[in-house]
């Protein structure tokens, strides 16, 4: 079952592409500090904004700071911040998810109204305002993403267990009397993995995209430590004079996220019966 | 239907409350309490001011009684004075004591984000709407392919770095459209016809930029939206009747395609609205996002609070229009035959 799986993603040319994709921006992110020509907070005063060449691939910022050495740490930054905010989402969203869809009753109605509340607010305006209590850091940036963006794996895992509970395999094992606690885990979580799975990979995009924004806005990882956010706050500035400070930091965001979409959405095609049936149709 | 409206005004109750306390929990997760934050960024802040301070915000008080004091504010709308800003109004214009009428921060910003907003909301629909038709009519054929691989881009496109492209391409190298701001200067010169003209102009790329963004969303589920009718029995019908292929697109298909629209439109909103702080705060357009991200950036607390909660009243307003709009163009809905 998980083995067909993976052949019925990668024999969907996107959602391969999206693998080889985040496959290789995850090896130049593990193997950066290998791979960076320069020091990447090495400060050169004799090299300030100087375009891309065979000496500097991506140019240098307005402190001479090489582009390719801050973009390939950046890469970590940005990778670190959406996999732990993802984790964290996912855990939230799973436990409560569990809960509401296996005890029902009026816990369920108080997860899915508290899903409720925190959906209506604006979602940046709620990370911002967070932010504005808090100081600005790393950490700070991947707990309150990870606090913000529960609501849909929340969602996704009760209503898996609600549709699982009524099968048969489920009812036949409560019927030899097993718990609470083996129900959940020998039977339920197990099943509703897979769609799991697929939502974590989406909402890494979806992280890495918040965490540029934020840190382009100046509220989430501060200078000097680089990510890709904050290289284009730079490029903002220098908008006039040095135009590769912003595309390639740009560039790197967009496919990165189009990695994980593209991986995501071959993932829940092979997951779901009726888009592949669409696709042997025609 | 009017049965409909007052359940759904009921169900509005209980997320306002859990709103309340959301903010309420926001508010108190500084370290400390407020008037520290605020003191540290303001060393002049004396031991007096800070007292001052606290009684503001009811901080001495028992936490019951501060969040009874914080339901209150929020019913009232009254959301205090800023502690920058010359201590103007946060949401409504008061009066000072010299019978000065100082206008509110929100009550200016708001238009101009629901303008903006509206506007691009628009965009989005005359772009996404024969996107997704044509994309769903050639399923898996070349268009298809192509408005995919589009939508794809356009969900991984970082808003911001598009903005700086556009403003790059028309604003620095062809000088085509104005970058920053509302207005030109000396814009008070023109007409009114030219200083409408001059403020689309400076809305053009804001507009566009959050328009483009919220576009593969909408034309990826207009896409499915029409695959799931195209396949109804119905469908079936129209066509071994012998009906036109545009009649059966356009009059059965894409009719039954557009009501779920209706409500995703709606649940777009908080994004919208959210996505309004880095538009607005590139553009530097006066709106509640830039309002907001200043707010943020100088720890102006009754703002940021009052923006939280009045942009979360939006998103309420805006879904009960939504749910509004379906069940007045769906029948099933009113009568609770599907929900």
């Amino acid at each position: 079952m998980k083995h067909s799986l993976v052949i019925k993603t990668f024999s969907n040319p996107l959602a391969f592409a999206g693998f080889v994709i985040i496959s290789i921006i995850l090896l130049l992110a593990l193997f950066a500090p290998y791979l960076a020509p320069y020091d990447p907070d090495a400060i050169d005063v004799k090299a300030i904004l100087v375009s891309p060449s065979s000496m500097h691939l991506m140019g240098t910022d307005g402190l001479g700071r090489d582009v390719f050495s801050r973009m390939l740490l950046g890469a970590r930054i940005s990778l670190l911040v959406g996999i732990v905010a993802v984790g964290i989402a996912t855990l939230i969203g799973v436990v409560l998810g569990a809960i509401s869809g296996y005890y029902r009753g009026w816990v369920d109605v108080v997860i899915m109204r508290l899903v409720d509340v925190m959906l209506s607010i604006p979602t940046f305006f709620l990370i911002l305002a967070v932010i504005a209590f808090l100081t600005p850091s790393i950490w700070n940036i991947m707990i309150v993403i990870g606090l913000t963006s529960w609501m849909g794996v929340t969602r996704l895992v009760r209503a898996e267990f609600l549709s699982l509970r009524g099968r048969e395999f489920v009812m036949a094992s409560q019927t030899l009397g097993a718990k609470d606690a083996r129900l959940i885990f020998r039977h339920l979580l197990p099943n509703s993995l897979t769609p799991i799975i697929v939502s974590s990979v989406l909402g890494i995009a979806s992280a890495v995209l918040i965490e540029s924004g934020l840190s382009f806005l100046g509220l989430g990882v501060q200078a000097p430590q680089a990510s890709w956010g904050n290289i284009l706050t730079d490029g903002k500035e220098y908008i006039q004079f040095a135009w590769w400070l912003s595309l390639f930091p740009g560039l790197a965001i967009l496919i990165t996220v189009l990695g994980y979409n593209l991986l995501g959405e071959g993932l829940r095609d092979a997951l779901d019966p009726r888009s592949s049936g669409n696709a042997s149709n025609k | 239907m009017i049965k409909y409206l007052l359940k759904r005004l009921f169900w509005m109750v209980p997320l306002l409350i859990g709103i309340s306390l959301v903010s309420f929990l926001i508010m108190h997760l500084a370290p400390g309490d407020i008037t520290t934050t605020e003191a540290s960024f303001n060393p002049k802040a004396s031991e007096e001011s800070r007292q001052k301070l606290r009684e503001i915000y009811n901080l001495d008080k028992p936490v019951i009684v501060q969040y009874g004091l914080w339901l209150k504010r929020m019913v009232t709308l009254d959301f205090g004075r800023s502690f920058a800003s010359h201590q103007r109004p946060v949401f409504w214009q008061k009066k000072d004591e010299q019978g000065n009428i100082a206008k509110g921060m929100i009550q200016q910003a708001l238009p101009i984000t629901l303008l903006i907003n509206v506007l691009s909301l628009i965009l989005i629909i005359a772009i996404a709407l024969p996107l997704g038709v044509i994309s769903a009519v050639n399923q898996n054929r070349p268009p298809d392919r192509a408005i995919t691989l589009f939508v794809f881009i356009g969900f991984a496109i970082p808003g911001f770095w598009l903005a700086l492209m556009l403003m790059y391409w028309t604003g620095v190298v062809h000088d085509w459209l104005p970058i920053s701001g509302l207005h030109s200067l000396g814009s008070e010169k023109m007409g009114w016809l030219g200083q409408i003209f001059d403020s689309l102009k400076h809305l053009a790329l804001p507009v566009l930029i959050s328009g483009l963004t919220g576009l593969a969303g909408i034309s990826l589920f207009v896409r499915n939206g029409m695959l799931d009718v195209l396949h109804q029995d119905y469908i079936t019908t129209a066509r071994a009747k012998g009906l036109s292929e545009n009649t059966v697109i356009y009059r059965h298909a894409l009719r039954n395609a557009l009501l779920p629209l209706i409500t995703i439109l709606g649940l777009s909103i908080p994004g919208l609205i959210g996505g309004s702080v880095i538009a607005e705060s590139i553009f530097a357009i006066p709106g509640m996002g830039k309002l907001f991200y200043d707010a943020v950036l100088m720890r102006d607390f009754p703002v940021v609070m009052g923006i939280l909660t009045i942009g979360s009243a939006l998103t309420l307003v805006g879904n009960l229009l939504a749910d509004v709009a379906y069940a007045w163009a769906d029948p099933r809905v009113r009568r609770g035959v599907i929900q």
